[in-house]
């Protein structure tokens, strides 16, 4: 599934609309940095709540092409500044972690079949 | 020991842990100008990374060092820090001294340590309690 898809799907607050054309291969949801660090694979979303400059770094080191605020988290000024530069997609939803990532599983359990 | 072709040193500024990564950014930037493999840059960032994080929130700032040999990349972290009393115990997964603030943040996870340890192929910790602290890991590369 393409990240534009899951963009317009959600109906979120976009920050930045990132390369809408790559494929998303998963989703990882987590706010401890060292665990998605160690646990993220390349190409997928990642679900969070925490909104500060340390989210874009992991997402470019990871190279994971989406970040996804859950629970109406706005990011700081640094985060989403740093991810219009870096051309990472970012966008927060008013659904809690959970409740997105339940929609994300249906998307691509759909796409897949 | 082989001789190194590429050696950079970083300085890593220990008032500044929102803006962690810039050393670590670099010496991906590095790896990939030399031409080094993708899976490769892949484990030496996030080494260099979680390396980083620990001289910011534990050292209070120190150095990076990215030495490539012949056969095998070396990053060496280093601090002045308050050094680790039990290194055994600061391996744990889930093991972090980290204050709450930082952890507020997803740091001082207890896992900085630990990711190091699976993306090296031999890492050590050289550690004196008041002094600092130095950790080296080495990922090898293979020639085919």
């Amino acid at each position: 599934m393409k990240l534009h898809e899951i963009i317009n799907t959600l109906e979120p607050d976009v920050i930045c609309k990132g390369d809408g054309d790559r494929d998303i291969t998963g989703v990882i949801v987590g706010d401890l940095l060292s665990f998605i660090i160690g646990e993220a694979q390349e190409g997928e979303i990642w679900v969070t709540i925490q909104i500060h400059l340390n989210v874009s770094a992991v997402a470019v080191l990871k190279e994971l092409p989406m970040i996804i605020l859950a629970s109406g988290r706005e990011p700081s000024k640094e985060l989403a500044e740093k991810c219009l530069e870096e051309n990472i997609a970012i966008i927060v939803v008013e659904e809690s972690a959970y409740e997105v990532c339940a929609k994300l599983h249906r998307l691509l359990n759909d796409d897949a079949e | 020991m082989s001789a190194e072709i590429y050696e950079e040193e970083y300085s890593i500024d220990g008032k500044e842990f929102v803006a962690i990564g810039v050393a670590s950014t670099k010496i991906k930037a590095a790896l990939k100008m030399l031409g080094i493999p993708s899976d490769l840059i892949r484990r030496a960032s996030v080494i260099a990374y979680e390396a980083e994080m620990n001289v910011v929130i534990h050292g209070g700032g120190g150095i990076m060092k990215l030495e490539i040999h012949p056969d095998f990349i070396e990053i060496i972290a280093r601090d002045e820090g308050p050094g680790i009393p039990d290194i055994s115990k600061a391996m744990e997964e889930g093991f972090s001294t980290a204050t709450d603030k930082i952890r507020e943040m997803g740091f001082g996870a207890g896992m900085g340590l630990p990711n190091i340890k699976r993306n090296s192929d031999n890492m050590e910790i050289k550690s004196e309690v008041g002094k600092g602290t130095e950790v080296h890991a080495v990922i090898g590369i293979k020639r085919e």
